[in-house]
């Protein structure tokens, strides 16, 4: 089941990838981050984690943290609205661009995303007008993807010519050829170019494929070929065109189903068989098996077993039968259950929107029968915004519990700041300032004194200083007058040496002295400010912390208001996947009540023929 | 006749013509909503935090950077202030992969006093000819009253075939 639906999932991606690809997100690759918090978005953004990319940016601009990548900065903010599926505020962020730069290569570049955002979302008369107002600066990825969604454009409007012309002047990149090559052979065929458009086909499927997806795409021209010239009644060109497609892949069913009717428009019905049982062990699902189960017994009956048709129509009837009866089980069962929960089981949620696709279908009776429907793009759309809104809401419950831990951090901080206001107060009424500066300058005028009068007894350490006072005094008393004069000599050499002492080191100890002088000014020029902050924060932190409490209350309601309005939209994106699955499990129903019409229609005509034993009649086609 | 539906046309329909669905337009025009609340609201449930938690004047953060990578896989970070290890941090392929393609990590948030502090760095992974690597890089940095952010980057040093490791302040 697995690979079957991503073989499904597989053919729309190709369709699609082109667009899909993330021009603008290659973009911002190039050259070096200079603002960290835009680097830090890009970060996330890599990561497939859009949603903390945005909100990184978004913080990140209104705090000013993005000084040099203002404008990448918007075309990213507007990528990424567009892949959150916000096409508005997108369109609001790339005309914001506009507005504010005159620079022409960035003018090319968001007319460019404009035109992919409307071309997104359908719009493509706008996409086309927007793509229009490109001059010619985009970066050559861009400008090869251009042509291509300028063509895809014009094809949605029913513009084939016009797409033709577009990608018949397309350059670009190899691997993108082969896409380019089938939709220029689908756009030629539909302005009815038939010859050409057949050209480009069967180049295209004649192309030798260097990976799967190239494989699945020549597969798929060769199909429309096969068709095309089964439609114009050339079934051996058909055939040939026909069995170029792989047995296993995407359009191999559909190839198989169109070998048998070119064989049996060749009136080889018994070749036309091989090809048509083959789908027989094939998946029950699929339209082309559906159809098979009819037209074996057909060609049975037109090789005239008819004894052998009645028993494969009877055959095919009971497999619809069968297959109803399990399609009204799944419609019972979806109508009971979860569908929406039972396809998101296998899901990833740590898996970011962009590259997601349910690629894993539990094994449940009624998702059996969706994958067709899940390839589809609005279903896939809605699956898409189901797990967005669930996201968003496992999202908001976190902050829930987050904003509650805050709320007690802020009661336990104003308690804390509480308990701790006596103790500071304490501290800052023993600081004073002013006296640490009066000391500060009673030092400076004591400094300026001593070198004013190179005063060399002010600068001596205080050993020197002991020994000057003790020489001093015992000049100053009658003692040293008294003593013999070699004892008045010594003193006299001794207090000479001491003044030489001094003297000697007078100008480094000044030097010394101013330079701590200069360093307690710059001491005491921070006190004062620090002094200042502290009195501030004193003063302040009651109101900052009220002012956080407020700020929690008014977002709490918010948050819960939001949870309330996410789960209404969950609960109606659900309801609106559930009518589709709906709807759709109903069409297969009706195909399957037509295709036993027909098997019905065709065995009453089998009975009749048998029951006259008139010259054999020709049954009619399946879906006849 | 169902051959008719097995024709080129509705293949080339459904591999061309992607539309959204009209019924979702009023549900999808409220979901766009609901999501640019929720982003609003998310803006400012972070500055909360940040505005509570690491509030800017004590604020320091630490990001890093990948510049080529060719002579260095990254394994792993710790990361040292004053000689405390703040973080450690196991890096997956997709992170890396990330930081290779300008991606720039926030690894650390926190506080700090404004003064004179040290930065340590220790990043491990595999060097040059598939080695195990193990370089360690340092900063000391004055913290002001502003938030500070400071960048770890990794580059190669082509002219030495080895990796080299920077860090450097941001005003």
């Amino acid at each position: 089941m697995t690979s079957r639906l991503h073989r499904f999932l597989f053919a729309t991606f190709t369709a699609s990838a082109l667009m899909q690809m993330p021009a603008w997100a290659q973009e911002l690759t190039a050259g070096e981050v200079r603002d960290l918090h835009f680097g830090e978005a890009l970060f996330h953004f890599y990561q497939n984690d859009y949603f903390t990319s945005l909100s990184r940016l978004l913080i990140a601009r209104e705090a000013g943290r993005i000084i040099h990548h203002k404008d990448d900065a918007e075309l990213l903010a507007g990528g990424l609205y567009l892949q959150f599926g916000m096409h508005d505020e997108a369109e609001r962020a790339f005309r914001q661009l506009l507005d504010e730069s005159s620079d022409p290569a960035l003018h090319d570049r968001v007319w460019f995303q404009l035109g992919r955002a409307h071309y997104r979302q359908g719009k493509h008369e706008a996409a086309l007008t927007a793509l229009e107002r490109v001059e010619g600066h985009l970066p050559a990825y861009a400008a090869a993807e251009m042509p291509l969604l300028q063509a895809q454009g014009n094809m949605a409007l029913g513009r084939y010519a016009a797409a033709a012309r577009l990608l018949e002047d397309w350059q670009g990149p190899a691997d993108w050829l082969p896409y380019m090559r089938y939709n220029l052979g689908v756009a030629l065929i539909r302005s009815g170019d038939d010859d050409r458009g057949i050209e480009q086909l069967e180049a295209l499927g004649r192309q030798p494929a260097r990976n799967d997806e190239d494989k699945a795409l020549r597969d798929r021209a060769n199909l429309a070929l096969g068709y095309t010239w089964l439609q114009q009644s050339d079934p051996q060109r058909a055939l040939e065109m026909l069995q170029r497609v792989r047995l296993e892949g995407a359009s191999a069913n559909r190839a198989l189903l169109g070998v048998g009717w070119a064989k049996s428009a060749l009136d080889d019905h018994a070749g036309a068989l091989l090809p048509w049982r083959t789908l027989w062990a094939r998946d029950r699902l699929d339209g082309a098996v559906q159809e098979s189960l009819l037209a074996v017994p057909y060609a049975l009956a037109r090789l005239s077993a008819d004894s052998e048709a009645v028993s494969a129509y009877q055959n095919a009837l009971a497999a619809f039968d069968a297959e109803i009866r399990r399609l009204d089980a799944a419609m019972s069962a979806a109508e009971a259950g979860e569908l929406v929960d039972a396809l998101l089981v296998a899901d990833d949620p740590e898996r970011a929107r962009w590259h997601w696709q349910l690629e894993e279908l539990p094994l449940s009776s009624e998702s059996r029968y969706l994958h067709a429907l899940i390839a589809r793009h609005g279903f896939q759309e809605g699956l898409g915004h189901y797990r967005d809104l669930l996201a968003l809401g496992r999202h908001l419950d976190a902050w829930h519990e987050r904003l509650e831990t805050f709320g007690h951090l802020v009661e336990a901080q104003v308690l804390a700041a509480q308990q701790r206001a006596p103790v500071v107060d304490g501290r800052l009424a023993v600081i004073d300032a002013g006296a640490l500066v009066a000391r500060r300058d009673a030092l400076a005028a004591r400094l300026d004194a001593i070198a004013e009068g190179r005063d060399v007894v002010g600068l001596a350490s205080d050993e020197e200083l002991e020994f000057w006072k003790l020489l001093e005094e015992l000049e100053a008393g009658p003692a040293l007058a008294a003593a013999p004069e070699e004892a008045r000599e010594r003193h006299r050499l001794l207090k000479g040496h001491l003044l030489w002492q001094m003297d000697r080191d007078y100008g480094y100890r000044l030097w010394q002295q101013q330079r701590a002088l200069a360093e307690l000014d710059e001491q005491l020029a921070k006190v004062e400010p620090r002094l200042q902050r502290v009195l501030e924060i004193r003063a302040d932190r009651p109101q900052e912390l009220e002012a956080l409490a407020e700020r929690i209350d008014a977002l709490s309601p918010r948050i819960d208001l939001l949870k309330d309005r996410v789960a209404l939209a969950r609960t109606e994106q659900a309801g609106q996947l559930h009518a589709m699955a709906m709807t759709w499990l109903k069409e297969q129903r009706q195909r399957l009540l037509a295709y036993q019409v027909q098997a019905h229609f065709a065995l009453a005509t089998l009975y009749d023929r048998a029951a006259t034993a008139a010259p054999p009649s020709p049954v009619a086609e399946p879906g006849s | 006749m169902d051959m008719k539906r097995m024709r080129m046309a509705p293949l080339l329909i459904a591999l061309l013509c992607i539309s959204p669905i009209a019924a979702e337009q009023s549900l999808d025009t409220r979901i766009q909503d609901l999501r640019q609340e929720i982003l609003h609201l998310n803006r400012e449930l972070f500055m909360l935090e940040e505005d509570l938690l690491f509030p800017a004047n004590t604020q320091v953060a630490v990001f890093l950077s990948m510049d080529v990578g060719e002579f260095f896989a990254l394994d792993s970070v710790e990361l040292k202030l004053n000689d405390r290890v703040v973080t450690r941090y196991l890096y997956t392929p997709r992170e890396v992969d990330a930081l290779l393609r300008g991606g720039v990590q926030q690894l650390y948030l926190g506080n700090l006093r404004s003064g004179s502090h040290e930065l340590v760095a220790v990043f491990t992974g595999k060097g040059p000819h598939d080695r195990d690597y193990r370089r360690a890089t340092s900063l000391n940095f004055e913290k002001g009253i502003g938030a500070q952010f400071v960048e770890l980057k990794i580059s190669d040093r082509v002219s030495r075939q080895q990796p080299e490791f920077l860090v450097r302040e941001w005003d």
